[in-house]
């Protein structure tokens, strides 16, 4: 991998306030994304995958500046991003784009359809109005849609069609990152793969590069280049797609891999093949956050956390698995 | 899960006209009002066609009971009771809808403010609200009623305007009747603003203004018509009674409130006479909260079907 | 909990202290100061010595200045003299109160007595006949204009059936129950149905709402009887916000009791206060309107700490 990376992110923490307000209250922090790095290059996918709850979702919006993230560092094409005002991130907006989970929630109810795809040119003054509807037509046209739905609203489209309408939106000023925060998840399985293949297509004919965040390891392995898997707000394993899936390390990506249904296309969770729940990320274990869970635990994954480690771009974070002695 | 919505925009506007037209009361409401507001806008015309004249005095004719020349009977100085009836709705209406569209307006700036930017703006503009909503309200509207104008140094054009009362009770109604909308609208905003179709705004880059005006306030204006409706009764209620003190809309300009000052003046002589203006506030106020309430429930997508 | 206390307290004070110098301030723009009174009174004074008296009395300094001479006397216990009825405002004050604590309290115990009970009712059944007809009435109560109904209530208790005077309270002396008791009839009968109405349809809101709970639905089916579901588990539970309202409500019900003792010519606060202002009674206004917020806040405290009391969930650290 050479150039400099389209996104590249460094130490990243993001936490939030628990407990009251006001002056008199008690403050606890919650650490939903803790010291996470990593790196994306042109026109590769990375997926994000782990159980909800694993700070996936947090770390995309605080990556996209749409959450400032506590401390550490997100690189757009080489420039610093973290800590820029809302005026000077405008330009960047247009180049990084989200596409949400829920296409029901991701619409504007009281906005035509042509308005929603248009609202993005309009905000930072491209072209004028017959422009922006010319282009509104063309964009909806690329996604399969029809130049006919663009007076109608939202509600009248099924799911799927709403994802086509958000990805359209998200497409209009051309960026280079699409960061898709689950976006098949919501939608029924048949309609999955076509969403799926619209999001390849895009990314072959406009060399997007994508953040892909998924809890469907069967979704990922079909579109990842590589793949990250989060834990309570870490990266506990990186890989490329093929190694990842083909030769697990971390005991958490190989009962994730485990549960995944072979057959049939049962709903099971990850979370229902794991001894015992997710740790609250309110009180962490100490050591490894994963070893109240996990059965490779020894005496001094409680003691310390491990780092993440590895050759040839396969990193895992586990004292067992890479071995040595402490 | 939420299967593919097989229901239209017409579809979702008929289930709301259907849940309105269950409500008969509410219908009935919205009819009276428009009679009511039909008669009032086209009094000069009906007095024309009647030869009436809200201000001609008729010393000779007081007290006239009804008769086919004066449909209601006549006042103290021997004035048509009827038409300065519809005279008197035409400013009380005017005035219950202007002041609360403008405390509307007040209300919906300050609500989206807070509830879009949060955080010390919230905190600051919620604790203003609550001490507003603290006030003994009608003890105050009376203060401001008296304030001299001169000495707030307000152009003397406008002081000694004859309109000066009409424009002093929208004021001070709007001054102190925001504080519902506000409150709405801020709990509204916060909960849209959370949405991810405000965030994908942001994500583009759009503005806060922008934000605010094109993907929250279209998406709260439901519950802001519902109580903007309600509140318009209690405004009448509030127009009246400031001008049944003698503190509101100052004669010569008849108001429903202030026909019904003289009235207590004369109520051993003529009791009639407070009977027809209260009448029509009370008949205007219950008209207005049947169909606020009907709305309400056309409008509450919590509501059953 | 006391945290929560002190800091509502404070905010309280804040009001009440910004409350005072708005009023302060809107008394100095009624028309006529004390000194132009008394020019229009004695047409002897020549300008200069209305210029000397503003200086003597203050009057020629800045607001602020001003207001801060005002609120050292008032929190030293002197809060002036009174115009109009010629002693010391709080001379002034403290019968006018009796006699509102009287019509207040009498009014929010019928009104409550009839209002609890009749949108319970109406709750039980929503959509029944019987809901119709009482939100009916509710509605037709809280759309009544309170100085129209005033007048009617003269006109047929005191015009034509001539049972009950039109205003005013016993002259003293005037023993016996009866005679200090008429006079009351009307301004609470007034007053009630003015808020009746209000409170019926908070207690039907909230009644629905708790008979929705999932909790209620569970104790039907364990077999509990209607009576039983409503006065056993839910009424509690409706009952919090009704207090809240209630309490919160009580500057409404001031603005109602202003209405009512005016037309009625019944010497209480609001009439006090009405009279203080048309009358150019500055003192006696100021003063009497600062009790009233006072009286006002302290009724919001009370709602929250009734919310805190009667909801085991809300805790106020």
């Amino acid at each position: 991998m050479s150039g400099t990376p389209v996104l590249e992110v460094r130490d990243l923490c993001k936490r939030f306030p628990v407990g009251g307000k006001g002056p008199f209250a008690d403050k606890s922090w919650l650490n939903v994304v803790n010291a996470v790095s990593f790196r994306l290059d042109k026109g590769e996918t990375l997926a994000l995958v782990g159980e909800s709850g694993g700070g996936k979702t947090t770390l995309a919006r605080a990556a996209a500046m749409l959450q400032p993230p506590t401390s550490g560092s997100v690189r757009f094409e080489g420039r610093e991003i973290t800590g820029l005002d809302n005026r000077s991130l405008k330009p960047l907006r247009r180049r990084i784009q989200m596409i949400f989970q829920d296409p029901y929630g991701s619409l504007n109810p009281r906005l035509p359809v042509g308005a929603i795809i248009a609202e993005p040119l309009l905000v930072h003054g491209l072209g004028d109005k017959a422009e922006r509807r010319q282009k509104a037509i063309r964009l909806a046209e690329q996604v399969g849609l029809k130049a006919g739905d663009m007076s109608r609203y939202p509600h009248q489209f099924s799911g799927g069609q709403r994802q086509r309408i958000a990805i359209a939106r998200a497409i209009a000023l051309q960026p280079c990152l699409i960061i898709a925060d689950e976006p098949v998840s919501a939608l029924d399985v048949s309609i999955q793969g076509q969403v799926l293949n619209l999001l390849r297509d895009l990314r072959d004919s406009r060399g997007l590069t994508y953040l892909f965040i998924s809890h469907d390891l069967a979704v990922v392995r079909h579109f990842a280049d590589r793949v990250a898997v989060m834990y309570l707000g870490r990266i506990v394993e990186t890989a490329a797609a093929e190694t990842l899936f083909d030769a697990p390390r971390h005991p958490y990506t190989r009962a994730l891999i485990a549960a995944q249904p072979v057959i049939g296309r049962g709903k099971r969770m990850a979370a229902d093949c794991l001894p015992g729940d997710p740790p609250s990320p309110l009180d962490p274990p100490s050591g490894c956050p994963f070893h109240p869970r996990c059965p490779l635990a020894e005496a001094r994954c409680r003691e310390s956390k491990p780092e993440l480690e590895g050759e040839g771009g396969h990193r895992a974070a586990c004292h067992v698995v890479n071995g040595g002695g402490t | 899960m939420r299967g593919p919505m097989a229901d239209t925009a017409e579809s979702m506007m008929a289930l709301a006209l259907k849940r309105f037209r269950r409500h008969r009361l509410a219908i009935a409401g919205a009819v009276v009002l428009a009679v009511l507001a039909s008669l009032a806008a086209t009094a000069p015309l009906i007095a024309t066609i009647l030869g009436l004249d809200w201000e001609a005095v008729d010393l000779l004719n007081r007290f006239a009971p009804s008769s086919a020349a004066h449909p209601l009977g006549t006042d103290e100085l021997g004035r048509d009771l009827f038409i300065r009836l519809l005279y008197g709705g035409r400013i009380s209406l005017l005035v219950g809808l202007t002041a609360t569209v403008v405390a509307a307006l007040i209300g919906t700036a300050i609500g989206l403010l807070a509830g879009f930017y949060g955080g010390r703006l919230d905190a600051l503009l919620m604790r203003f609200t609550d001490s507003v909503i603290a006030l003994p309200l009608l003890p105050l509207l009376i203060v401001l009623a008296a304030v001299d104008l001169d000495k707030l140094g307000l152009p003397p054009s406008l002081v000694q305007s004859q309109y000066v009362s009409l424009y002093r009770i929208i004021a001070i109604v709007a001054l102190v009747g925001w504080t519902t909308v506000a409150r709405l609208v801020r709990g509204a905003a916060l909960t849209i603003r959370e949405r991810d179709f405000v965030l994908s705004a942001r994500g583009y880059g759009a503005g806060g203004f922008r934000i605010m005006t094109v993907h929250i306030l279209p998406n709260l204006i439901s519950p802001v018509i519902v109580a903007t409706t309600l509140s318009v009764g209690n405004v009448i209620l509030l127009e009246s009674v400031l001008s049944f003190l003698g503190l509101g809309i100052q004669p010569p300009i008849p108001s429903w409130g202030n026909l019904l000052t003289n009235a207590q003046e004369l109520i051993w002589t003529a009791p009639g006479l407070a009977m027809w203006p209260g009448m029509l506030i009370f008949i205007t106020v219950i008209a207005l909260n049947f169909l606020g309430d009907g709305l309400q429930d056309a409008l509450d997508p919590k509501a059953t079907d | 909990m006391s945290r929560f206390l002190l800091h509502r307290l404070l905010q309280s004070l804040v009001v009440l202290f910004l409350m005072s110098f708005v009023i302060y301030w809107l008394m100095g723009l009624m028309p006529g100061d004390p000194i132009d009174l008394m020019i229009s009174a004695d047409p002897k004074i020549t300008s200069e010595d209305a210029a000397r008296l503003r200086a003597l009395y203050g009057l020629d300094k800045p607001i602020t200045e001003r207001y801060l001479n005002w609120l050292g006397a008032a929190v030293g216990g002197d809060f002036g003299f009174s115009r109009l009825y010629a002693k010391p405002v709080p001379e002034a004050l403290l019968p006018a109160l009796a006699n509102t604590v009287r019509l207040l309290g009498i009014t929010l115990f019928l009104s409550l007595l009839i209002g609890l009970p009749a949108g319970m009712a109406a709750a039980i059944r929503p959509y029944s006949k019987t809901d119709y007809t009482i939100n009916l009435l509710a509605f037709a109560g809280i759309s009544l204009p309170a100085f129209w109904l005033a007048l009617l209530l003269i006109i047929v208790f005191s015009v034509f059936l001539g049972v009950l005077p039109a205003g005013g309270v016993a002259a003293l002396g005037g023993d016996g129950f009866w005679d200090q008791a008429k006079y009351l009839v009307l301004p609470v009968a007034n007053l009630t149905i003015a808020s009746v109405g209000g409170h019926t349809r908070y207690m039907r809101a909230a009644m629905i709402e708790a008979l929705r709970q999932d909790y209620i639905r569970t104790a039907r089916a364990k077999g509990a009887g209607p009576a039983r579901v409503v006065l056993g588990h839910a009424l509690r539970n409706a009952l919090i916000p009704v207090v809240t309202i209630v309490s919160l409500d009580f500057g409404f019900l001031f603005s109602g009791a202003l209405i009512t003792e005016t037309v009625f010519a019944y010497p209480g606060m609001g009439k006090l206060i009405f009279d203080a202002i048309m009358g150019n009674d500055y003192n006696l206004a100021l003063v009497a309107l600062l009790f009233v917020t006072l009286l006002i806040l302290i009724g919001n405290l009370l709602a929250d700490l009734a919310y805190a009391w009667l909801d085991p969930r809300i805790s106020y650290r």
